[in-house]
């Protein structure tokens, strides 16, 4: 009886919630679509079958692709040696390699430009050698590594720290060394968090602008991301064209969000 | 031997959780380890299996020095108390998981495993996953999948103790059926009495990172050496009384010392256990020619009814000269307690005693504990101190006619040196070498030094010379960190035939009166229980001082010590100064203050205070530090 007197005074708190979010999230979210349909089926394939946005898109997913595999890697071992081992200064990197997520884009994107551009501190060495990692896709790749590291760390690391020590000594006194127990014990338990990490990495690295305007120079058909490429057409009225390539990068985000969302779902039930 | 320990050693930090533990565990046998938490009990099967890295000592497993050896090339099979089961894997894939790593055929391995999940009521369940079982049955995963690769011991860290009581029991009867059957050497740790007693084929009681004492269930529950084991193992009733011509004197009562009891001198202190059911209780005393021995009348002060047993605690006058150990009798009234169980008999229900009654108590039998005297360490020093603590600890060495140990810290070059002094020294001991006088030599600091032989040689006493002017450097280190009692000794005294206990009203008190009591017990000393009043003290604190004094008067008067109390009145030179005065006026022998715990933030302060005392009097101070 309770529960049905409860879920009738609810109806007004939801729809206020509903009416307030409306121009917030709902209506933006709907524009994109409206916009890059405008033109119909027929001209939204023709605008996405530019050399342009053809370019814009396959690069930002190749970047993203990129970014999601190398910080699989360094995120997943940062999270182990962070959660496995004491060392001094450990909670100082704690802090540190979590930092990019406070810092502003663009604020990256200068320092990566002051560290390794022509006239950057390691930069200038590398200049006469004939390396220019910036405004080139080196660049792009490593302001996106920067920016979305932390998100690796905050997947894996807290499904470490839960694994009991003892999980692994288990293995150890069987039999199983270093690697084996990593491979075997401690890799698949990761598996959840591991798929989540990569997910989340890959969704931010598609939807990077800050840095990446700053260290790519935004040169098309070299360093052009697909929001770059969005913002350079939108700058030129070209708003259609525009919207066409926004409406896919909305859609692989939407698809990566429910992927993520069923994962956390089945982590949830497990966990329980 | 299957497994030997040897001198095994565990610090953490500046801590010592294994204390030099040797052990020799015998093919096919299930051992357990017995203690309380943080007495160091899983450091050692951690280390056997390689897991903790042991600070000195030997391991050997099937004649193998393992001691440096990685976990993994040791053939141990490990249980831990949350299972850690690999979620991920099948149940018959955990257990398959230690031949895969060694490479054994898949029609093999899945043979063995079913063999082992049938053999540990598993059958059929292979194909599921941790998550689908429960913790009992995730805990016999865990015992197939570590027997699995046919281990060389089986060590298993407080397997039962996440499991409820019905699941434990029939996990403990699983696990004795299956240890008998494979004949697999087993290591078991736990904390449960009951559980020990039930597995065990021997069982090793460890206390503070000490190994107290390792036997038989039976042996320990019947025979142990140690006042620790009997009082830990199972409920145990200790009195102390003396040896008088082949009797044991508890008061008035005299009981005849068994022919198979450890050797006691005449006159020396003996520790005498009877178990709660062995105790003989009766409205009437026990008749004569049986051979219940009586030991008086008591009063029924608890009584409690479990089913097929009734427990009794009951209260009785305290004895001249008896001190009671266990169970610890309340500070400052002269009783003691005695636990006593009776079985459940419907017929005599009615005749059941009850809280209040009065009964005559008797012991149908008993069994007398090796005799412990006071363990002390005496430290030498090339100083007019370190001769007067060694010539006074001479003296106190007699009295408590315990085991003692000469220490000398030197250079390391100079150790040599100062062995052959302490043996020269122990040579010429007044009055021969006792027997249980041994010498140890360390190099390093002294303060350092000093304190660290104390901690790993559980002594109960540090006796310690100190400079005419205070308390010089060592001594103040020293006392700002011992957890033991310090004696300092500036000049030595002919005799300890006077004793000044000054107390405080409050815990340090009761300290200083308990084992100031029994030093005074051992060396048959006066003892003056004195306490300065401050000016102001309003009448509430005076009535607290009172009462304070004439408990520590019971505690004294129980323990059989002639004792009188004094109160003075406060003096402008404070507390130091009327304490010094009092020792000069009485010319006391010894002067005891108690001190509060090492990690008390009014440590430091009270050291100054001390230091007060020492540099007002030449006479020995005895510093009892409070244990927390």
């Amino acid at each position: 009886m309770n529960v049905t007197a409860k879920s009738k005074t609810t109806v007004l708190p939801p729809l206020l919630l509903i009416l307030t979010l409306l121009p917030l999230l709902l209506m933006p979210l709907g524009a994109i679509f409206v916009f890059a349909g405008r033109a119909g089926l027929p001209g939204l394939i023709h605008t996405l079958s530019q050399p342009d946005a053809q370019f814009a898109l396959r690069f930002s997913l190749l970047i993203a692709f990129g970014t999601a595999v190398v910080n699989g890697v360094l995120g997943t071992f940062a999270a182990y040696v962070l959660s496995k081992y004491r060392f001094r200064g450990r909670e100082t990197l704690n802090v540190i390699v979590n930092l990019p997520v406070a810092i502003p884009t663009v604020v990256v994107g200068t320092s990566l430009l002051l560290l390794w551009g022509p006239i950057g501190l390691l930069g200038q060495f590398l200049d006469p050698l004939g390396i220019q990692p910036m405004f080139a896709p080196a660049g792009v790749l490593l302001a996106h590594l920067f920016v979305t590291f932390p998100y690796m760390l905050g997947a894996v690391k807290p499904v470490l720290d839960e694994l009991e020590t003892t999980y692994e000594e288990a293995a150890y006194t069987i039999g199983a060394n270093r690697w084996q127990t990593f491979r075997y014990v401690i890799l698949p338990a990761l598996c959840g968090g591991l798929f989540s990490g990569l997910l989340l990495t890959f969704a931010h690295s598609l939807g990077e602008f800050g840095a990446t305007v700053m260290v790519s120079g935004n040169l098309r058909l070299r360093t052009q991301t697909a929001p770059l490429y969005i913002f350079a057409q939108f700058e030129a009225g070209n708003i259609e064209t525009a919207n066409a390539v926004a409406a896919v990068l909305a859609l692989t985000s939407f698809v990566i969000f429910m992927l993520l969302q069923r994962v956390t779902q089945q982590r949830n039930r497990r966990a329980s | 031997m299957s497994i030997i320990l040897n001198d095994l050693t565990a610090r953490y930090g500046s801590n010592i959780v294994v204390n030099r533990v040797s052990l020799e565990i015998n093919d096919g046998e299930l051992f357990v380890l017995l203690g309380g938490s943080g007495s160091g009990k899983s450091t050692i099967l951690r280390m056997i299996a390689g897991l903790t890295q042991p600070a000195g000592g030997r391991i050997e497993i099937n004649g193998r020095d393992v001691t440096t050896l990685p976990p993994q090339q040791r053939g141990t099979g490990f249980v831990f108390q949350n299972y850690s089961v690999f979620r991920h894997m099948t149940v018959s894939d955990n257990v398959e998981f230690g031949l895969r790593i060694r490479r054994v055929a898949p029609a093999e391995r899945h043979k063995r495993s079913t063999e082992l999940l049938d053999l540990v009521g598993l059958g059929g369940l292979g194909e599921r996953f941790p998550d689908q079982l429960s913790g009992g049955q995730q805990q016999r995963v865990a015992l197939a999948r570590a027997l699995a690769y046919e281990p060389a011991v089986l060590l298993l860290d407080e397997p039962f103790s996440a499991l409820d009581v019905k699941i434990r029991s029939q996990l403990r009867q699983s696990l004795k059926d299956i240890q008998r059957q494979l004949k697999v050497t087993t290591i078991l740790v736990t904390h449960d009495q009951e559980e020990a007693f039930e597995l065990a084929d021997r069982i090793a009681v460890i206390e503070r990172g000490y190994l107290v004492e390792a036997n038989t269930p039976e042996a320990l529950y019947h025979e142990p050496r140690t006042e620790f084991a009997a009082t830990f193992v199972g409920g145990g009733n200790v009195l102390v009384g003396r040896v008088e011509q082949e009797q044991i004197k508890l008061g008035a009562v005299s009981l005849p010392l068994p022919p198979a009891a450890p050797p006691h001198e005449e006159d020396a202190p003996v520790r005498l256990l009877f178990r709660p059911e062995t105790v003989y209780i009766g409205a009437t005393p026990p008749a004569a020619g049986s051979d219940v021995r009586m030991l008086g009348e008591a009063r029924v002060c608890e009584a409690m009814f479990s089913g097929s047993q009734q427990r009794l605690r009951l209260e009785m006058r305290g004895f001249e000269g008896v001190r009671s150990l266990s169970p610890p009798p309340p500070y400052g009234r002269r009783i003691f307690y005695i636990d006593a169980i009776q079985t459940s008999d419907r017929a005599a229900e009615l005749t059941r005693p009850a809280p209040g009654d009065r009964v005559w108590v008797g012991l149908r039998h008993y069994h007398i504990l090796e005799p412990s005297g006071l363990k002390l360490l005496i430290a030498y020093a090339e100083t007019p101190g370190g001769k007067a603590a060694v010539a006074f600890g001479a003296l106190a060495a007699r009295a408590a006619s315990g085991p003692a140990t000469l220490l000398a810290v030197d250079d390391a070059e100079r150790l040599s040196a100062a062995r052959e002094t302490l043996e020269e020294l122990r040579r010429s001991w007044p009055g021969g070498p006792p027997p249980r006088l041994t010498t140890a030599v360390r190099p390093g600091a002294a303060a350092a030094e000093i304190l660290a032989e104390a901690q790993e040689g559980d002594y109960e006493l540090v006796i310690l010379g100190r400079e005419k002017e205070g308390l010089g450097p060592t001594a103040r280190q020293i006392l700002e960190r011992t957890e033991t009692p310090v004696l300092l000794v500036q000049e030595p005294r002919p005799q300890i035939a006077r004793m000044l206990i000054c107390t405080a009203v409050g815990e340090p008190g009761k300290t200083d009166v308990r084992f100031g009591g029994r030093v005074a017990r051992r060396t048959r000393a006066a003892v003056t229980v004195f306490h300065v009043a401050r000016p102001d003290s309003s009448p509430w604190e005076r009535a607290r001082v009172e009462q304070h004094m004439a408990a520590a008067q019971a505690v004294l008067d129980a323990l059989g010590v002639t004792a009188e109390t004094k109160i003075a009145a406060w003096q402008a030179e404070g507390v130091a100064a009327a304490i010094a005065a009092q020792a000069e006026a009485g010319d006391y022998d010894l002067i005891v203050i108690g001190a509060p715990a090492r990690q008390h933030p009014a440590r430091l302060r009270w050291t100054d205070f001390a230091s007060q005392i020492v540099r007002q009097t030449s006479r020995p101070v005895l510093i009892t530090p409070m244990v927390q």
